[in-house]
């Protein structure tokens, strides 16, 4: 290879990289500033008396607060947990504790709804039912359920790079009791992951759109991103289109407001490399509790938040009629029957197609940048993609709408455009994950083996990568293929997703349709899931071979 | 200090460890006076660290007892918490707390007795000073070289006022000059508090020379235990002699035998050495350990030199000879090359193991040797 050459690919990829970012985030973004700034004649400030619009900004940063303080620390004490050796089937609870974040948020929703809402299942079965799911509680806690897995997963990662056990020793062998060594050492360590995952939770909420669709709105709570989406349906009336867009520049800057100056001072903190595992990595102590007791609890959690939910939505999709008490003499297939039309099966083509090339798309999209982040040009380009991952769904379909939409409102297209601008953070983690990884002595040692510069990335730094551009595309098919806060806003006659159908059919009030469709959904995605969770296994790198084993049976020698 | 006259520091008996399924210590067994130090030598991966964590608490035993001053702390029925033992511990990697200052570190264990932050602080300061690094008070562990940390890491154990010290190799990421400076200190430290201590490390030099008993560890189980001396020249196996020091190996037959003792013929040697182990043939071929100070350059025995290794303050040669190689220290500068022939001789030598000798000198599995439960010295 020339020196020439080698020179082209970065600046090719730097090209790339620019012109999409540009074309998906900055131009649309500014054109809504644009718009926003031409229309805030007298129209904007009697916008903001539009009836019930106030409130619902409220209720938005309500809701982004209280998830926030839920979900933090239930995915703080998970981590904690599942870092104790003493819990039995560890390596299946590390997998059963994202369940809440792998099932889509409509579904999620909606089970709620199907399980402790009236008529429900616990309803019919035990005649209790809880009536705040419809309204402010349901949201707030069905989007805790679905946000804990993510700070759960940053309190992890941060555990695992901070917290080294013999932290904790030592401040056991100091004399803390085992709370005070977690008030004193490991929860101060964590500072700064706990704060990333509030900062990314409450982001995340406050764009959040499924969940307070399906048990806000039907209760007449709104926030801004289910008013964009009423707005945006409401078709022509100019002012609404207004109001919609006005909100949107307004969540974008909600958002702005919470993730810069988190950002500022977390970001260098949160990029530090994890250091060398401290060889045994567990803190095998005495508890308060024993690791059963854990268990237990975690089973019991996702029971409750996620089984026994999905449970009532599989038998509600099966049960003739709303309010029958669910059980054989009552199952029907009707509901699928009703449901796998034509329209359907057309919706579940174009979910596929969309999901598939955009996955495919952003895999190309992310590894150029996770090779940027390696050369001088493109060290902040792995940062500004990150960040692309906050920006509110609802303001990305507005802002694309308003840049596109006169050339392809309600086309594929432009969910397409949609997806590339909002999965791309996705897709360059795993890649960019397990760049870092690969250290440059790695490929000197190839090439001081005799390998050539090609064969070294051959064979030394394609291999760890294959799995990691394999977990990239399927976590963006995966999120594709469920994604509605875009689509809802984007699509047009003939180019409605599955996930559109889902929410349509669920705004018309068809209880057994919409629980059928949404099984169907869930079933849609279980097949990529599992091969994704085989991927992410492999990913792990692999852990150093034990020392020299002695078999346990081995009797102790004959001592006095 | 707490006063446990009368009573072992630490006694441990039967204890084994085991991670999910393999044993990582077997059947350890040792005690250890009050003011004595044992080292733990042993490759890595031998347990050490292991039996350090069981004796502090970090890991609870499957099976026998841990006693401090006579007090039952661990068994595999109950084990006390780290916290309620009567320890110490300096750990390989320092594990300074990254959000504490070295102050704050070095309070740490006063704070948990409920004193206040002043009052810890005015505490730790002294410790500080005595280590020779109050003037890093301030700093924060990122701040710190290595030798800095290590000295953190012992002030921290130190204002833990133990009456057992653990120090799992603690100079291990250290380079050798700052190894001794530190190694001088922590004994100075420890001999002054009057305190016990495990120090485990895979360095023979180390272990030998600042121990009052040395235990070998090999796979989880403590193959042998003794003074330093004892250990050096009467080691329980070959494994146990490489472990240890420089170890050459010669084949000699047996020509006599008596009480505890036999002779046997070294070349044109005749050497009576200790075989109160060993009840050996005569007649039989028999190996034979020789250190490389036990032996020297001029004699009745011929042999080649094979190579030189110049040390600084001495010169090692490798000697091919009739019975195998040997090598021989000398004080100053290299006199012979290699190739040359010399003659050499034989004052003192450890017969080995009990097997008699088949063919090429290889590595005995060693075999777990009945330890007295004394306490090996003093």
């Amino acid at each position: 290879m020339t020196r020439r050459q080698r020179r082209l690919g970065p600046s090719a990829a730097l090209l790339l990289v620019a012109a999409a970012v540009g074309a998906l985030v900055v131009l649309p973004l500014l054109r809504l500033v644009e718009v926003v700034l031409r229309e805030s004649g007298g129209d904007l400030a009697e916008l903001w008396r539009a009836p019930g619009l106030a409130s619902a900004v409220v209720n938005t940063l309500l809701v982004a607060v209280a998830v926030t303080v839920l979900a933090v620390p239930v995915g703080t004490a998970t981590a904690l947990a599942l870092r104790r050796p003493d819990v039995p089937g560890k390596p299946f609870w590390r997998v059963a504790v994202l369940l809440p974040v792998l099932v889509p948020e409509f579904v999620l929703g909606y089970s709620w709804t199907q399980s402790y809402g009236r008529a429900g299942f616990t309803d019919a079965v035990l005649g209790q039912h809880w009536a705040g799911v419809l309204g402010p509680a349901g949201v707030v806690v069905v989007l805790a359920v679905s946000a804990a897995p993510i700070a759960y997963l940053l309190v992890a990662v941060g555990l695992a790079a901070r917290a080294e056990p013999d932290l904790e020793r030592a401040a056991r062998a100091s004399g803390a009791r085992s709370l005070t060594a977690l008030r004193t050492i490991t929860l101060p360590l964590l500072r700064s992951s706990v704060a990333a995952a509030a900062v990314l939770v409450s982001v995340l909420t406050l764009g959040a759109f499924a969940v307070p669709q399906v048990l806000g709105a039907p209760a007449g709570f709104d926030t801004v991103t289910t008013r964009i989406y009423a707005d945006l349906s409401r078709g022509s009336d100019p002012r609404s289109f207004v109001e919609a867009i006005a909100l949107a520049l307004l969540l974008v800057v909600v958002t702005a407001l919470l993730v810069a100056p988190a950002d500022t001072a977390l970001g260098p903190r949160l990029r530090v490399r994890r250091v060398a595992d401290s060889g045994t990595a567990s803190v095998r102590m005495p508890r308060r509790w024993p690791g059963r007791v854990v268990a237990v609890a975690l089973g019991g959690y996702l029971l409750v938040t996620v089984g026994l939910p999905l449970l009532a939505l599989v038998s509600a999709s099966v049960t003739r009629a709303v309010g029958l008490p669910p059980g054989p003499r009552n199952w029907t297939l009707d509901n699928f029957r009703a449901v796998l039309d034509q329209r359907t099966f057309e919706a579940v083509g174009r979910s596929l197609t969309l999901a598939l090339l955009a996955a495919t798309i952003l895999v190309v999209l992310g590894g150029c940048v996770a090779a940027l982040e390696h050369s001088r040009a493109g060290r902040g380009a792995g940062t500004l993609i990150a960040l692309m991952l906050v920006l509110p769904g609802s303001t990305l379909a507005v802002a694309l709408l308003i840049a596109y939409g006169r050339w392809l409102a309600g086309s594929l297209m432009l969910i397409l455009l949609a997806y590339l601008a909002k999965l791309w953070a996705l897709a360059h983690r795993p890649v960019s994950g397990a760049l870092d990884r690969l250290t440059p002595e790695e490929l000197h040692a190839a090439r001081a083996s005799g390998a050539s510069q090609l064969t070294a990335v051959r064979t030394v730094a394609l291999p760890p990568l294959v799995p990691a551009l394999l977990g990239g595309w399927l976590v963006c098919f995966v999120t594709a293929l469920h994604e509605v806060t875009m689509s809802s806003l984007l699509y047009g006659p003939g180019s409605e997703t599955l996930a559109v159908v889902v929410l349509r059919t669920q705004e018309l009030g068809r209880i057994g349709p919409t629980a059928a469709l949404s099984v169907l959904l869930s079933l849609l995605l279980l097949v990529p899931a599992l091969v994704l969770w085989l991927v992410l296994r492999r990913l792990r790198p692999p852990r150093p071979p034990r020392q020299p084993a002695l078999p346990i049976t081995t009797e102790a020698p004959a001592h006095a | 200090m707490p006063d446990h006259t009368g009573a072992t520091a630490l006694d441990v008996r039967g204890l084994t460890v085991t991670y999910e399924g393999w044993a990582a210590l077997v059947g350890a067994t040792l005690t250890l006076g009050e003011g004595e130090v044992l080292e733990l030598l042993g490759p890595s991966g031998s347990g050490k660290s292991t039996f350090l964590y069981a004796v502090a608490g970090f890991q609870p035993p499957a099976a026998g007892e841990i006693r401090l001053h006579g007090q039952l702390v661990a068994s595999a029925a109950s084990a006390l918490a780290p916290e309620e033992r009567d320890i110490a511990f300096v750990f390989q990697n320092y594990a300074l707390w990254p959000h504490m200052s070295v102050l704050d570190t070095v309070a740490y264990a006063a704070r948990r007795r409920r004193t206040r932050r002043g009052a810890a602080r005015a505490e730790a300061m002294p410790i500080l000073e005595r280590l020779g690094i109050g003037a890093l008070a301030q700093r924060q562990p990122a701040e710190l070289s290595g030798g800095e940390q290590q000295r953190v890491g012992l002030a921290r154990a130190l204002a833990r006022h133990a009456s057992l010290y653990l120090f799992d190799e603690p100079t291990a990421h250290l380079d050798t000059q700052l190894r001794n400076v530190f190694i001088e200190e922590l004994l100075t430290r420890q001999r002054d508090t009057g305190a016990a201590a495990v120090y485990a490390t895979h360095n023979a030099e180390e272990a030998l020379s600042i121990a009052d008993a040395v235990a070998l560890l090999d796979r989880g189980v403590i193959v042998q235990i003794g003074t330093p001396e004892q250990v050096y020249a009467e080691p329980v196996d070959l494994w146990a002699a490489r472990l240890t020091g420089p170890a050459s190996v010669l084949t000699a037959p047996v020509v006599a035998t008596g009480v505890g003792t036999c002779t046997v013929l070294v070349d044109t040697i005749e050497l009576t050495v200790s075989c109160s182990n060993a009840r050996p043939a005569v007649g039989s071929m028999r190996r034979l350990l020789v250190r490389p100070g036990w032996s020297r350059l001029g004699g009745s025995a011929t042999g080649t030199v094979e190579a030189v290794w110049f040390r600084g303050p001495h010169t090692d040669y490798l000697v091919e000879t009739a019975v195998g190689s040997i090598q021989i220290r000398e004080a100053g500068t290299p006199r012979y090359h290699v190739g040359e022939p010399v003659q050499w001789s034989l004052r003192r030598s450890w017969l080995l193991g009990d097997e008699p000798v088949v063919g090429e000198e290889t590595d005995v599995s060693p075999a777990p040797l009945p330890v007295p439960s004394d306490s090996p010295r003093h």
